[in-house]
């Protein structure tokens, strides 16, 4: 065995034995622990501020409100036009915002996670993999109401919602996959340097412009949609647009994320399960 | 490896890495395989132990020895360094005192996440819930968040927690320093009887408690095992050892030889590895 600890090797050997479905096991083991923690996050949430369930709804409204204004009225975008008016067009962005939005909090908490949850890590025999689950489905439940809100207006709007709002739960699986390897990846990396949460608060606004958050990867020249489609984002973006408000699913954005997701998720286990073992030391 | 046994270990070491400066231990994890960029301070080396099922061992020995470094490699809260080690069974650990609580919970809400983390099903630590509250008797605080909990009551409820665990192997360390004397023997009273079904593993300077309980009695001393044996035997070295050496800190150097001028870091690594 390696002088420090775990070395690639060993962390070879040990996926291989445990088989390629290890983490999804690994999650569903101790999912009593990761139901019993996201309780406490998310009656944390509602019970702790006294309008708790009115700030859930009353926040993402807001933003859609003043996003709609400035792009429509403020500084009308031609692409707003394009895709059907004011209402159709805010839709559209409200559906970049909701998952760009889980995107931005995970990454930015992510690498302060286990500086976080430091106690319980070093006193008791807490399984540090779980906490990745538990962040990236407090995410969800927040970003569902907002998602439930989408709907209920797109129904007011259009008086119907198509079909594929059943495909939205198939869409989130591979985005979850996706969330959370990515969290492993930075929490990792985060327990041994806090210049990584600095890193991220740059980092993420400028992604956000390179994803379709404002735009549809359709309005891209045929180059660039193509790697809007291939960022795990994007695609989850484009895909929840067509499932939601309607229009042609992208198979590539289907491809791509799925193939991304999992080698993300895979490949932030791996670095996860290499570090664990150090970062009860460091942390 | 016959399945009497709970706890075996091989040649088990852990070494803490000390990094003279923040930025090293970045470079240890990106180039960590070409270069080493920090120094190793051993806190257990060659610790070769068998603990049998259904035994019950006290752990001795002074401040910084390494006990509760070993007590969590068993638990597998950190992972060795080198060496082997087997753990039969599921472990239930009392480490420090009621500080695995979110303090801003309620008791009620802890027992369900120590449970969880125990290895309990919710429907399972909802049954038990009743009796928790009971054994821990802290009235209606289970109710409370818990930072206004005294460190008695922690300890109580931590304690409580563990007992409902359906554990093989029980690891107190230091428990009940700080329960009233009724308390106390309520807790001796059960692990008296747990020992009739798991392993029991006690660290603590009481060496009355330790006579009383233990079979074995496991020394360490300076990163090794220097005592094992019958509690008595044991014990009476210990005691010997302790009133020779002089209470300096010595000991405590060890790890700053070397390290000149940059100790506030390395001190705050000592206060890491206890």
């Amino acid at each position: 065995m390696g002088r420090d600890g775990l070395s690639w090797a060993d962390a070879a050997a040990w996926a291989g034995r445990r088989g390629g479905m290890a983490p999804l096991r690994v999650g569903w083991r101790h999912r009593e622990l990761i139901i019993a923690m996201l309780r406490r996050e998310v009656a944390d949430r509602f019970s702790g501020s006294a309008f708790g369930w009115i700030w859930a709804i009353g926040a993402p409204l807001l933003t859609l409100a003043i996003y709609t204004l400035t792009f429509t009225r403020a500084m009308p975008l031609p692409v707003a036009s394009a895709q059907g008016g004011t209402a159709h067009y805010a839709l559209s962005t409200f559906v970049g915002l909701i998952v760009f939005g889980v995107f931005a909090e995970l990454s930015c908490r992510a690498s302060l996670l286990l500086h976080e949850h430091a106690w319980f890590l070093k006193t008791s025999i807490f399984p540090s993999e779980t906490l990745a689950w538990t962040a990236v489905f407090r995410a969800l439940v927040y970003s569902g109401i907002s998602l439930v809100l989408l709907i209920a207006f797109q129904l007011a709007l259009d008086g119907s919602v198509p079909l594929s709002l059943l495909l939205v739960p198939v869409i989130i699986v591979p985005f979850v996959l996706f969330l959370v390897g990515l969290v492993w990846f930075l929490a990792a990396v985060g327990a041994f340097t806090r210049d990584l949460s600095y890193l991220m608060i740059t980092f993420v606004p400028l992604l956000m412009l390179a994803t379709p958050v404002f735009y549809r990867a359709s309005d891209l020249p045929p180059g660039l949609r193509l790697a809007a489609l291939i960022n795990p984002i994007g695609a989850t973006i484009e895909l929840l647009r067509s499932a939601i408000l309607g229009g042609a699913i992208p198979l590539v954005a289907c491809l791509g994320l799925t193939i991304i997701s999992v080698a993300v998720f895979r490949g932030g286990y791996a670095v996860f399960q290499r570090y664990k073992g150090i970062v009860v030391d460091v942390i | 490896m016959s399945s009497d046994v709970a706890i075996e270990c091989v040649g088990l070491g852990k070494a803490f890495q000390l990094y003279a400066r923040r930025v090293d231990q970045i470079k240890q994890m990106l180039f960590g395989s070409f270069h080493r960029f920090y120094r190793e301070y051993w806190v257990l080396r060659d610790v070769d132990l068998e603990i049998r099922r259904g035994e019950c061992v006290g752990v001795i020995g002074r401040n910084g020895a390494g006990k509760t470094t070993l007590l969590r490699l068993f638990c597998g809260i950190t992972q060795p360094t080198c060496g082997e080690l087997r753990v039969t069974g599921r472990i239930a650990p009392i480490l420090a005192l009621g500080a695995a609580f979110d303090h801003e919970m309620s008791g009620r809400q802890n027992v369900m996440i120590s449970g969880a983390v125990l290895g309990l099903r919710r429907a399972e630590v909802l049954d038990r819930m009743a009796s928790i509250a009971e054994f821990a008797a802290i009235g209606g605080f289970i109710d409370q968040p818990v930072r206004l909990y005294s460190s008695g009551m922690r300890a109580r409820l931590a304690f409580s927690i563990c007992v409902h665990a359906d554990a093989d192997i029980m690891i107190v360390d230091e428990a009940l320093a700080v329960g009233d004397a009724a308390f106390r023997q309520k807790s001796l009273a059960f692990m008296q009887d747990f020992r009739k079904r798991g392993t029991l593993i006690l660290v603590t300077h009481d060496m009355d408690q330790i006579m009383a309980l233990c079979d074995r009695v496991i020394w360490v001393d300076d990163g090794g095992i220097r005592g094992n044996g019958s509690a008595a035997e044991v014990i009476a070295r210990y005691n010997r050892s302790v009133e020779s050496d002089e209470d300096d800190g010595a000991r405590f150097a060890l790890a700053t030889a070397g390290f000149g001028g940059d100790d506030i870091r390395i001190r705050r690594h000592r206060r890491r590895s206890r």
